[in-house]
């Protein structure tokens, strides 16, 4: 594509070389003792000019003015022979800015590397290139335009979005403008290459997730690598992966999941809150059981000791006066029984005792009494 | 005065003449000297070199790693799954005279259009050949096929006096009317996810439920035996102290025992008693001599 264009300063001095080099033996003529010739040669490109200029008129206007102005002729020619040397000088100085460094070409070959400051590059032996060398150059990759929608297929067949950035700059300037033709585009095409190619190992998921500094990593080192295949004295400085999420039509999905993921995590959470509950619940009725069985058995021991000493107590008492003591606590009890309850009483000892009587009481009427009494019916 | 013109214009001629001999090759460049379209020399070295003047002609040629884009092609590799491939190949004009005579006056251009037509071929037959599939070019694999590619592609176009650096795959996507597909089924599977999570997610909450509820069961059943053991105690003990208590006079426990449990059994309105007034209790009921 630029067969010739890289050949530009050089194809087309080959014109302009015809009109300046006759000035270029004039320097140097300024610089030696040969000034008659310089003079004559002065005069011959006057006259030259106003041939070309005038036509024939010019020939006699010149003729004169060698005859008339000899002395005037000369201290212009000193003004021109100066003019020249500036000029000179003008194009063949030049400086490079700190960032930068130039390559120097002598007669078309590589001669040197013109680091910053003033440099010198005689005109027209000396050729040069001024590269910003230091400065960091960036190519946004898989930002769309150019059929480069950033898209890249996974190794399981999934479809990623990657936009990255390549920051690089040139550590060796000579081979940067001597190998590659195109550097901004191979370096673009390179990354994109490189970037694919670690994306069509690796599955979807870790891509998305944990492997991006990794990815991020191996493309750089792919692209360095690369690039010095081509030895095109470029440097990667580092490789910015922007993006590396799911494509749009999709992404939606991916969002879905990870609601899903924190669904699961409300679920656990809360089937956790429960399980605090209950389990706490649990405990906490676990030693109310305990606590009740104590208390039981404090009531039931109290009881038993309470009642074994009362019954010690009546006892000690009743060994003391048996008869007596018997006798009192047999009434005392019965005094108490059918002092509260319903009684008949027959005194059948008359006739053929209670057997015979009792059939005929009416019992029924009896208990019926007693039922409603008690405020029960039935 | 004429013959310094003469002089002048003689001069000029033979700068014109010097000038037009001598030529520069760039560093970056490669020239061919034409004499009348034949080729009679190549100067590959940069620096300062002589021709005839007029007669031989200097076409210059670039010397660096050019570049090529393929535009994107459709390769089906053995398994017949079609994959939309486009590359970059870097390559550089290895042999001038070659080149020259196969591209003739067409240069770079030409070349670029041979070379596609070189390359195109190439990746559709290193992609499409057997057990290359589409798992392959989506793999480490890639690198190998890149460089099978390079070298095909480097021997073929050695007779057009290029030497190809390197062939490196860029894209390899799916075709259009296949993303939709892939698209649906990568939802699919995040459908298939999400899905998972929720029933993962329920699972556990369920069995933590269970659990909870488990161990519920298990401290309160524990809490009762527990419970159950203390009272057992408590009426073992309830009972040896009423043993010690009672055992010193049965025969008079009994008869407290019983005089309290009549009443306590008996108390209440609910109870009718019919009795003959001949009980011990009675003696006094009807004299005051007892009977």
């Amino acid at each position: 594509m630029a067969g010739n264009n890289g050949g530009g300063p050089w194809g087309g001095s080959d014109n302009s070389d015809d009109g300046q080099k006759t000035n270029e033996p004039v320097g140097s003529g300024v610089g030696g003792q040969k000034i008659p010739e310089i003079e004559d040669i002065v005069k011959k490109g006057q006259e030259q000019l106003r041939v070309l200029m005038g036509g024939k008129s010019g020939k006699t206007g010149g003729s004169g003015g060698q005859n008339g102005s000899g002395g005037i002729s000369k201290g212009s020619l000193g003004l021109v022979a100066l003019g020249a040397v500036a000029l000179w000088l003008f194009t063949s100085l030049y400086s490079v800015k700190p960032e930068e460094q130039s390559v120097e070409l002598f007669l078309g070959e590589f001669s040197s590397i013109g680091n910053p400051g003033l440099n010198f590059a005689p005109w027209p032996f000396v050729s040069k290139e001024v590269i910003p060398v230091t400065r960091e150059q960036t190519e946004d990759i898989g930002l769309g335009g150019r059929g480069d929608s950033g898209l890249m297929l996974t190794t399981d067949e999934n479809i990623v979005d990657i936009d990255f950035q390549v920051v690089w700059n040139i550590n060796d300037p000579a081979k940067f403008l001597f190998n590659l033709a195109e550097p901004r585009s191979t370096i673009r095409a390179v990354s994109e290459s490189a970037m694919r190619e670690v994306i069509a190992r690796s599955e979807l998921a870790p891509i998305l997730n944990r492997d991006r500094q990794i990815i991020a990593d191996t493309a750089q080192l792919l692209i360095q690598e690369t690039m010095n295949e081509y030895d095109s004295g470029v440097n990667i400085v580092r490789l910015n992966l922007d993006k590396a999420d799911p494509p749009l039509e999709v992404i939606d999905s991916f969002r879905e999941v990870q609601a899903a993921e924190q669904e699961r995590d409300k679920l656990e959470r809360q089937a956790d809150a429960y399980a605090y509950t209950v389990l706490a619940g649990a405990r906490g009725q676990a030693s109310m059981l305990l606590e009740q069985a104590e208390g039981y058995r404090a009531m039931v021991v109290n009881g038993a000791e309470g009642e074994a000493s009362r019954f010690s107590a009546v006892l000690a008492e009743y060994t003391k006066a048996p008869e007596v003591t018997r006798k009192r606590l047999y009434i005392e009890a019965m005094e108490g029984i059918y002092g509260s309850m319903n009684k008949i009483i027959v005194d059948d000892t008359g006739g053929g005792g209670a057997s015979n009587i009792v059939p005929y009481l009416p019992l029924n009427e009896l208990m019926n009494k007693s039922n409603n009494k008690s405020g029960e019916s039935n | 005065m004429s013959k310094s013109l003469l002089i002048s214009v003689f001069a000029g001629g033979l700068i014109l003449i010097l000038l037009s001999s001598v030529f520069i090759i760039d560093e970056r460049q490669k020239g061919l000297v034409l004499q009348f379209g034949q080729i009679k020399a190549v100067k590959e070295d940069p620096g300062l070199a002589f021709k005839i003047p007029f007669i031989q002609e200097i076409v210059r040629y670039d010397d660096r790693i050019l570049s090529l884009d393929t535009v994107p092609t459709e390769v089906t590799p053995s398994d017949d799954r079609r994959l939309v491939v486009d590359a970059f190949a870097r390559y550089r004009i290895l042999d001038v005279v070659q080149f020259r005579q196969a591209v003739g006056v067409g240069g770079l251009r030409t070349a670029e259009d041979r070379l596609e037509s070189i390359l195109n071929p190439v990746i559709r037959e290193v992609l499409g050949s057997e057990g290359v599939t589409s798992n392959t070019i989506l793999s480490a694999d890639r690198a190998e096929l890149m460089s099978r590619i390079t070298e095909q592609a480097r021997r073929k176009a050695l007779p057009l006096g290029l030497e190809v650096i390197d062939v490196r795959l860029k894209q390899t996507n799916l075709p259009e009317q296949n993303l939709d597909a892939t698209f649906s089924r990568m939802r699919a599977e995040r459908d298939r996810e999400a899905a998972d999570e929720i029933a993962r997610g329920k699972e556990a909450a369920q069995r933590l439920r269970a659990q909870a509820d488990r161990t519920v069961v298990e401290l309160v059943s524990e809490a009762t035996k527990q419970s159950e053991i203390v009272r057992g105690e408590a009426d073992a003990q309830r009972n040896a102290i009423f043993a010690k208590a009672y055992g010193v006079d049965p025969e008079f426990f009994e008869f407290y025992r019983s005089i309290n449990a009549y009443g306590t059994a008996l108390s209440g309105d609910s109870t009718t008693m019919v009795v003959r007034p001949d009980s011990e209790f009675f003696n006094y009921l009807k004299s005051d001599s007892g009977s």
